[in-house]
């Protein structure tokens, strides 16, 4: 139900959002790898975030996994130790699902973005029983330091088809659009 | 200088935002949700300038704006959206409630300074 072409825009569109939202400076390094469904090692305890943009003809999820260790840690909280490791995940995932959200508005108008909210890593695996039309996870690298796992899954209401420009649209995140 | 409110769920986004215009001079309240920002608009009549999220729990921001112009009858503070919302929908809804203008996260504090500036004073 999801065309070859617009599984192709859903994965570029997730890595311009993941590539302009996750490093933490603008010069800032963000290796993309994929990999893998069975590949994926998370521990029972570990705990990803969620965010879902739900439209008429669709759902995805964005499902992102930080790494509890020294790197990710020291990469991501910086000079915001006041503040919860994962309450810094989360809003770090919601930048990068609104720019997701952001990109996608361009072909589906009707588009409602969810808040991040926390579940158990296991619930990756169960995807597939959702029966999605795209499912692809990714390990990035920011920094050559912090580890983040992503997963995209869409499950399509209907025909899903059309080609991403990611090169025509602007960018303009920051800006004040006075009325 | 009067106060400015900063309304998120976040606390990561409030502690950015009200601590970077902290850093510049500005006098500012932080407020967790529509309904916790309501009340300390209540509390602070003066108040200038609110800058909140859209969705957040309890009362979202677009409420918030509706029953800040209507129940508060406050149409003199002026509000700013500052969230990853950024369809043509939502920003109508925001503008017939009485928003003033919308920031599509990332926070990018250089870039907006001077006009909060001018909108608190």
């Amino acid at each position: 139900m999801i065309s070859t072409q617009a599984k192709d825009s859903i994965e570029r569109i997730f890595y311009k959002a993941a590539q302009s939202r996750l490093p933490r400076e603008a010069g800032d390094s963000c290796e993309i790898v994929t990999i893998p469904q069975d590949a994926l090692d998370a521990a029972p305890e570990a705990r990803v975030v969620v965010l879902t943009i739900s439209s008429i003809l669709f759902r995805l999820l964005l499902i992102l996994q930080f790494k509890d260790d020294a790197g990710t840690r020291d990469y991501f909280v910086k000079d915001v130790a006041d503040n919860s490791f994962q309450e810094i995940f989360s809003e770090v995932a919601n930048l990068c699902c609104g720019a997701m959200n952001q990109e996608l508005l361009n072909y589906f108008p009707d588009l409602g973005m969810s808040t991040p909210y926390l579940l158990s890593a296991r619930c990756v695996s169960h995807l597939q029983q959702l029966n999605p039309g795209f499912l692809a996870s990714y390990k990035l690298t920011l920094n050559h330091a912090a580890q983040v796992t992503a997963t995209v899954c869409v499950c399509a209401h209907a025909p899903i088809d059309f080609v991403a420009d990611l090169s025509a649209v602007e960018e303009s995140s920051g800006e004040l659009e006075l009325f | 200088m009067s106060k400015i409110l900063v309304v998120d769920d976040s606390s990561t986004v409030r502690d950015e935002v009200a601590g970077f215009l902290r850093k510049n001079g500005l006098d500012v309240d932080t407020a967790v949700d529509g309904r916790d920002g309501l009340a300390k608009l209540k509390a602070s009549p003066g108040t200038k300038l609110v800058i909140s999220d859209v969705n957040m729990p309890n009362m979202d921001g677009l409420t918030m704006v509706e029953k800040i112009r209507g129940e508060l009858a406050n149409s003199a503070v002026n509000i700013i959206m500052l969230t990853t919302e950024s369809s043509p929908a939502m920003k109508e809804r925001g503008k017939a409630a009485g928003v003033k203008g919308w920031i599509v996260k990332p926070f990018k504090g250089e870039a907006v300074l001077e006009t909060f500036k001018k909108l608190a004073s």
